[in-house]
């Protein structure tokens, strides 16, 4: 790991659309979490029980870390939104659809200093769980290749791949 | 970034029989079928300060065996660690290490 070191991130405004309305979605689910134990699975893979065997012990944890581990997530999600931002945002190119269409398809470079590239992968590496939760996914190979929810899934970690290897010096 | 006992080294202590009362305490990171293998191995180095080798043997280590042992020492230490794990999306534990 090299400290200090930007990574810069190649993406088309499609996808960078697309991943600012998922991470929209995400940082709305937290925000809909309240105190004690979560109703929503996705929500409760987020803040895990911290002791297996001892119920009392796991709600005390519970009591005194969900609301700000919930909190640094809002902050994490905001974080990779505000990187977005400029990316997302089409409206420089006025209001015809055929300059927006070709705007779509360009590429944009999104530049993460260290602490936001640590935001981006948390949050990522967050969006897939609660995605596995939202498909059922509890086997490494479960996988439905015609469902484009699980395209989504991998496209998801196929970025936070990238973006591990980017933070650990591999390329 | 705190010190952090080896996995080696927490089984060493495993196989130990003592009568001290004064268990040391665990943090347990468990296998899940989401997280990303690379992302595992680069949450410890980033948290844990471990080398590069370090961290994949201990990430393999929770894909085949499905748990690891991350860290040992002071309950509220290791409740530190899991606390830092979870803010990860990793699913861990504390425990007081098994006799």
């Amino acid at each position: 790991m090299t400290p200090g070191r930007l990574v810069v991130l190649e993406l088309s405004r499609m996808e960078a659309t697309h991943l600012a309305g998922l991470v929209t979605q995400f940082a709305e689910l937290l925000d809909e979490t309240g105190e004690g134990l979560p109703d929503d699975p996705a929500v409760l893979r987020l803040v895990p029980d911290a002791y297996a065997d001892d119920a009392e012990a796991a709600r005390e944890f519970r009591g005194l870390t969900q609301r700000e581990l919930l909190e640094r997530r809002s902050a994490d999600a905001g974080a990779v939104l505000a990187t977005l931002a400029e990316a997302v945002d089409l409206s420089v190119d006025g209001n015809d659809p055929a300059d927006s269409e070709a705007a779509l398809v360009e590429t944009t470079l999104i530049r993460l200093g260290p602490d936001d590239l640590q935001a981006w992968l948390r949050t990522l590496a967050a969006v897939r769980l609660v995605l596995a939760s939202r498909l059922g996914i509890t086997h490494e190979d479960d996988h439905v290749d015609d469902d484009p929810r699980f395209g989504v899934y991998d496209w998801i970690g196929y970025r936070l791949d990238g973006l591990v290897r980017a933070a650990d010096g591999d390329d | 970034m705190a010190p952090a006992i080896a996995p080696e080294r927490a089984e060493e202590i495993d196989l130990g029989t003592t009568l001290d009362p004064h268990r040391p305490w665990q943090t347990v990171v468990w296998n899940d079928p989401v997280n990303l293998m690379s992302y595992v191995a680069h949450v410890f180095r980033e948290y844990f300060g471990f080398s590069r080798d370090r961290a994949e043997l201990l990430m393999l280590a929770v894909h085949h065996e499905g748990h690891a042992v991350v860290a040992e020492g002071a309950r509220e230490q290791m409740e530190l660690h899991a606390r830092a794990m979870h803010d990860y999306g990793l699913w861990a534990t504390v425990r007081e290490a098994p006799r």
